[in-house]
């Protein structure tokens, strides 16, 4: 069939409009921030739950937690990566086979707030985020770190631990793959290194040992009684 | 009995395929095993895991996948248990933080009774550890492509050379024990003339390397090989 190389500039006035609007598109399309919605599956562990009854409170800016990082020239692109879905996902996932009982809190833990009645509150959050890909490196690798910040606390709120943990991810690049496609799979894998992280070294923290033998040797003296009080399970 | 073998193969695969052509691959692979199951494995089970704890470089996937093939293809009676799925089972235990370097962290592994229960269920005899990766070395040449209304084509030439090094290592999972050691080092170099239509000439390296590494496994697992 013969191409008419004239269409596009015999055509009316409308058409014109379409293709410039069309190469508008193109181009914002092009100046766009990549995003990127973390999903991945995240396998329960496999090993003896520790015999408490834990709660969990997800702060609103980590069940929501996005990282935007905004594009350095105009050959790059600016990056948003929502990982606050999968991070609850695979929280919940974790908590519930490490520990013997999971619960979700009504509220962040403090003494006017009724919340089901647990041995300890965990509050997870994300402290830093940061990610590379091979246009910011020149090295074949896709790249997620992560700082977490936890705190242990009573129902009624008062500290018992608070440490900070490092998760990394990574994932090379691959035939076929996109961006998106692979600075997902190192999230996930970023994520699953957190869980690894937190169930090896859990048990680890100073704090949270001391409170533990406490506990063991008598659960009523370590220092959740306090807030029984308010407790509503 | 120990038995030591060192076979040293190299060979130089320059092959033209049915369609097309297929770039020169040269590969060693050298082995080193003890205690080799001379009655085959029975109905005990083997996986293949790839090293992930490095910094710059991960083993492959798919090349885990394409050993285990390669094996269960030629032996039918051997079962290698999918590598995901293996990982996923017994999560968080074989991620990259918390693999087992040495056969000695199986004891470890094993006081989780949960985990024990699990690989237990699987009747895992051997794990085999692969290292290593596929890197492109060298790339040259450049070629300019076209579109126009009577056609499109390309005009130049493209080369660039792979290099693949990876090394496997059983551990014998009831004895807790390394039993063997491969390696497989292969390298070639990729063609891609164009006159109008591009010929892509490859060399499979990496895939020359799970050959060669297939075959070793296959000669260590299998009484009939």
């Amino acid at each position: 069939m013969e191409v008419p190389l004239s269409v596009s500039t015999t055509s009316g006035p409308r058409r014109f409009r379409t293709i410039a609007g069309a190469a508008v598109l193109l181009l914002l399309a092009g100046c766009g921030a990549k995003e990127v919605v973390v999903k991945g599956n995240f396998p329960p562990p496999v090993l003896e739950p520790i015999p408490l009854s834990i709660g969990i409170w997800y702060p609103q800016e980590f069940a929501t937690h996005e990282f935007f990082d905004e594009a350095k020239g105009r050959a790059e692109s600016a990056w948003l990566v929502r990982t606050g879905e999968a991070q609850v996902q695979m929280w919940d996932q974790l908590l519930d086979g490490m520990f013997e009982r999971l619960k979700h809190m009504n509220g962040k833990p403090s003494p006017s707030q009724m919340n089901p009645a647990v041995d300890a509150v965990l509050i997870p959050s994300i402290v830093e985020l940061q990610y590379a890909i091979p246009a910011h490196t020149n090295i074949k690798v896709y790249e997620i770190w992560m700082r977490y910040g936890f705190e242990l606390v009573t129902v009624n709120g008062d500290p018992i631990a608070e440490w900070t943990m490092t998760a990394y991810g990574k994932t090379p690049t691959a035939f076929l793959q996109s961006d998106e496609a692979a600075v997902n799979l190192a999230a996930v894998v970023a994520l699953r290194d957190a869980g690894a992280h937190f169930i090896t070294s859990f048990q680890k923290v100073p704090e949270v040992s001391q409170w533990l033998a406490l506990y063991d040797e008598d659960p009523a003296a370590a220092p959740q009684t306090g807030g029984l009080g308010n407790a509503t399970d | 009995m120990r038995q030591i073998r060192a076979a040293v193969q190299r060979g130089v695969v320059c092959a033209l395929a049915l369609a097309g052509l297929s770039g020169c691959v040269t590969s060693t692979v050298d082995e080193m095993v003890f205690n080799e199951p001379t009655e085959g494995i029975g109905d005990a089970t083997v996986v293949i895991l790839g090293r992930r704890h490095a910094s710059d470089y991960e083993t492959e996937f798919d090349f885990i996948e394409c050993i285990g093939d390669h094996v269960m293809a030629r032996d039918s009676s051997i079962e290698i248990l999918d590598e995901i799925e293996f990982i996923n089972s017994l999560y968080p235990w074989f991620e990259p933080r918390t693999a087992p370097l040495r056969p000695t962290d199986i004891e470890r592994l094993l006081q989780q009774q949960p985990v024990a229960e699990r690989l237990a269920t699987i009747k895992l005899e051997y794990m085999i550890w692969v290292d290593g990766s596929t890197v492109q070395t060298n790339s040259a040449g450049s070629m300019t492509c076209g579109v126009g209304p009577g056609g499109a084509g390309c005009f130049g030439f493209g080369t660039w050379g792979n290099a693949s090094d990876y090394e496997a290592t059983i551990w014998d999972f009831t004895d807790r024990a390394e039993v063997g050691r491969l390696n497989t080092s292969t390298s070639g170099q990729s063609y891609m003339p164009a006159v109008v239509v591009p010929i892509p000439i490859i060399a499979p390296v990496q895939g020359t390397a799970c050959d060669g590494m297939g075959d070793q496994l296959l000669q260590f697992l299998s009484s009939e090989h």
